[in-house]
């Protein structure tokens, strides 16, 4: 799912480019003696860090929408962490190259380089910049283990103060001032949008029923107090409830798929207890307020709309195809056939299963497939051939657990089925 | 490998390169100035000032003599500018790369690899920037107070016979014009048996634009090259010529195309009015 290039990834490359377009006449070429490709090295790894640090930022706005060019939000998170992880390495090269670089001229010369005098307060700026990114980015690379994720989240707001700082790093140093004022606009802007701004655009639903599913899983369905908002089957979204009884997660956001049909005036969320927050979930209180910001993700992309479909969800994973099937039943068009195969442990685990036959029963070109792993064993080749015999034909829709996603890729590609036609959302996003 | 683990590797290796390049340098600088100056070669000034030129081009900066003959092609800004210091106490010309800024580390760092030793007086004893500076005046004067020893009989003084009939004496000459609260053309020339040699133009603007820095392609740049055929035509001339300044056209190609050509022709010849009126900048 993330081997093509989308619309997005071509102007974000273009932006990370920019800078260095703009500065590399005046580097000269990368040749000639140690110190003189050492030194356009770390310019190079300089400017390189900067631009993908405030990019990183940028496409962290989490506007509802803004992440469809890059193919959903998860793909997006995926994106905002190898840039930032991309610009963390590239930071330090830039240091090093530019110190390393003095080096032929005398040890001194070096480290008069990086740790000059403190009159030279535009360098200072770059190593405090590199401060502030080590801590924020120490907890999101588990450098000292992995932290609570309440406080990573406060301690990643220290991104700002960094973008800030090597920004002003930048401006003082740099030869052409304009490109990032336009990438910090747009780093620093996107952060303002998010911490300022978002919150207080999120939709007030309230809490109509809480539908207890099988032991430790609930549906929510919550009805909208303004126009609400609109989806696609198998989009997710950020939900807070204010719920004041609620033991954890009380104003925390947390993404879950939405499981009801776009046409349903009410929003139905699938809730697994998979955390404090999903666990304080089960029990929240109905005709209590919550907060909701999306959609986000395109799930159902669909990237070769002439094939049949081939839905494979396991445990709370079933949710997307939940949304899916009811937009069906609903009345949604659909090309070709879909097959829905589910699995599950055992019957008690199998929530939703008496809805899906109902409505595999009613839409046409819907066939429903039941699959216990208690009682089969882990999926196989030959269950797949003998319930969808065409399915290395399909277009394939992954989700569940990480093990049971891990199973079936492999399977899947054993069987020929080419990567780009498997397609998976997950959002671990920590 | 995943991606935590390369952006922790790389952190400590970051922070581990740079500890081991501070501590390196701590450890091998800690006891160095001091003793390292006993042990290079005592270079005199006048042993300096035999190596003035391109050719070979010695330097004092901070008390000590740096060699810096193969570095001079690759220095950034034209070779006249690194070349006028060759010979001589430096140091002003170090720490004020342009007017009040100093070389950076960097260029200090580059400029040890050149050491060839260390600058002394006649007794051996070292020589600060400023008392090199004075000597330099010093030996200047005694320079002269020999020559006064020597007393050349006023039949035999070349010197004095022209200087006694107002004609200018044999030396160097630097002279400017200024207009405009600018200073526009300055002249450097040798006069030797009367007449003209080494011109040169030591700052040539107008109007901000510094026409020494122009490039070929530059719209003005005709005018630079324009001073500078000036200057050629005037070389191995008697100092009369420069009267021909008031008409540039018989000494330069193309005027017509460049409005303010004879303008332009008065004020060189200005400036090297103003040298001869300041007298002998340096004797031969």
């Amino acid at each position: 799912m993330r081997r093509r290039l989308k619309t997005g990834d071509m102007v974000l490359i273009a932006a990370l480019l920019l800078p260095l377009a703009v500065a590399l006449p005046r580097l000269g070429g990368l040749g000639g003696p140690p110190e003189l490709w050492l030194t356009w090295i770390g310019r190079v790894a300089g400017i390189l860090g900067l631009a993908m640090l405030l990019l990183a930022g940028a496409v962290s706005s989490r506007v509802p929408g803004f992440d469809r060019p890059f193919g959903g939000l998860a793909r997006l998170w995926h994106l905002h962490h190898w840039l930032g992880f991309a610009a963390f390495i590239l930071v330090m090269l830039h240091a090093l190259a530019l110190g390393l670089a003095a080096v032929p001229a005398s040890l001194d010369a070096a480290v008069a380089t990086l740790f000059p005098p403190f009159s030279h307060g535009a360098l200072w700026l770059g190593w405090l910049a590199w401060a502030a990114l080590v801590v924020f980015l120490a907890p999101t690379f588990d450098f000292f283990g992995k932290p609570h994720y309440q406080r990573w989240k406060r301690l990643h707001l220290v991104s700002a103060a960094a973008l800030l700082l090597g920004l002003g790093h930048a401006l003082l140093l740099a030869g052409e001032a304009w490109p990032w004022w336009l990438l910090g606009i747009a780093g620093l802007g996107a952060i303002a949008w998010r911490k300022g701004v978002a919150p207080r655009r999120r939709h007030p639903y309230r809490v109509e029923e809480v539908v207890p599913l099988a032991r430790g899983v609930v549906e929510l369905v919550l009805r909208p107090e303004d126009s609400g908002i609109r989806h696609e089957a198998g989009q997710f979204v950020y939900l807070s409830p204010l719920d004041e009884s609620l033991a954890d997660g009380r104003g925390e956001e947390h993404p879950y798929t939405i499981a009801s049909a776009p046409a349903d005036a009410r929003l139905r969320i699938g809730i697994k207890d998979l955390g404090d927050a999903s666990h304080a979930l089960q029990t929240v209180t109905p005709e209590t307020r919550v907060l909701v910001e999306g959609p986000y993700g395109e799930f159902f992309g669909r990237r070769f709309p002439e094939r049949d479909m081939l839905w494979l969800g396991g445990g709370i994973g079933i949710t997307p195809f939940v949304g899916g099937a009811r937009d069906l039943a609903a009345g949604a068009e659909v090309a070709g056939q879909v097959q829905l195969i589910y699995l599950a442990k055992d019957e008690s685990r199998a929530y939703y299963r008496q809805e899906l036959e109902d409505i595999a029963g009613r839409v046409e070109g819907f066939t429903f497939t039941q699959h216990f792993s208690r009682e089969q064993g882990r999926m196989t080749e030959a269950f797949l051939r003998e319930h969808c015999p065409d399915f290395t034909e399909r277009e394939i829709y992954l989700c569940g657990p990480p093990a049971m996603n891990a199973h079936l890729q492999r399977l899947l590609v054993e069987q020929g089925v080419p990567a780009s036609r498997i397609h998976s959302e997950v959002f671990d996003f920590l | 490998m995943n991606i935590n683990k390369i952006a922790y590797s790389a952190f400590v290796a970051f922070v581990a390169s740079l500890a081991t390049l501070v501590s390196i340098q701590a450890l091998s600088s800690s006891d160095r100035d001091a003793a390292d100056d006993d042990a290079l070669d005592p270079i005199t000034l006048e042993e300096l000032a035999e190596h003035d030129g391109a050719e070979s081009c010695w330097k004092a900066i901070h008390g000590r003599v740096y060699d810096i003959t193969d570095y001079v092609p690759d220095h950034p800004t034209d070779e006249e500018v690194i070349l006028e210091w060759c010979g001589r106490e430096s140091t002003e010309g170090w720490d004020n790369k342009r007017p009040g800024v100093p070389h950076s580390p960097r260029a200090e760092g580059m400029l040890e690899a050149y050491l060839i030793g260390r600058l002394v007086d006649e007794e051996g004893e070292p020589i600060e920037p400023g008392a090199a500076a004075q000597a330099e005046e010093g030996e200047a004067a005694a320079g002269e107070a020999d020559s006064d020893t020597v007393r050349l009989s006023p039949a035999e003084d070349e010197r004095l016979h022209r200087a006694l009939l107002g004609l200018p004496l044999d030396g160097r000459y630097r002279g400017v014009f200024g207009d405009g609260g600018e200073m526009q053309v300055n002249v450097q020339f040798d006069l030797r048996d009367g007449r003209l040699s080494n011109i040169s133009y030591r700052h040539l603007a107008y109007r901000g634009e510094d026409y020494r820095r122009l490039d070929e392609d530059d719209d003005l740049f005709p005018v630079w090259a324009q001073h500078q055929q000036l200057a050629e035509a005037l070389e191995g001339q008697p100092l009369t010529a420069i009267f021909a300044l008031y008409e540039p056209e018989r000494l330069a190609e193309d005027i017509d195309g460049y409005s303010g050509a004879t303008l332009r022709g008065n004020k060189v010849h200005s400036a090297f009015r103003d040298a001869l009126n300041r007298g002998v900048y340096s004797w031969p």
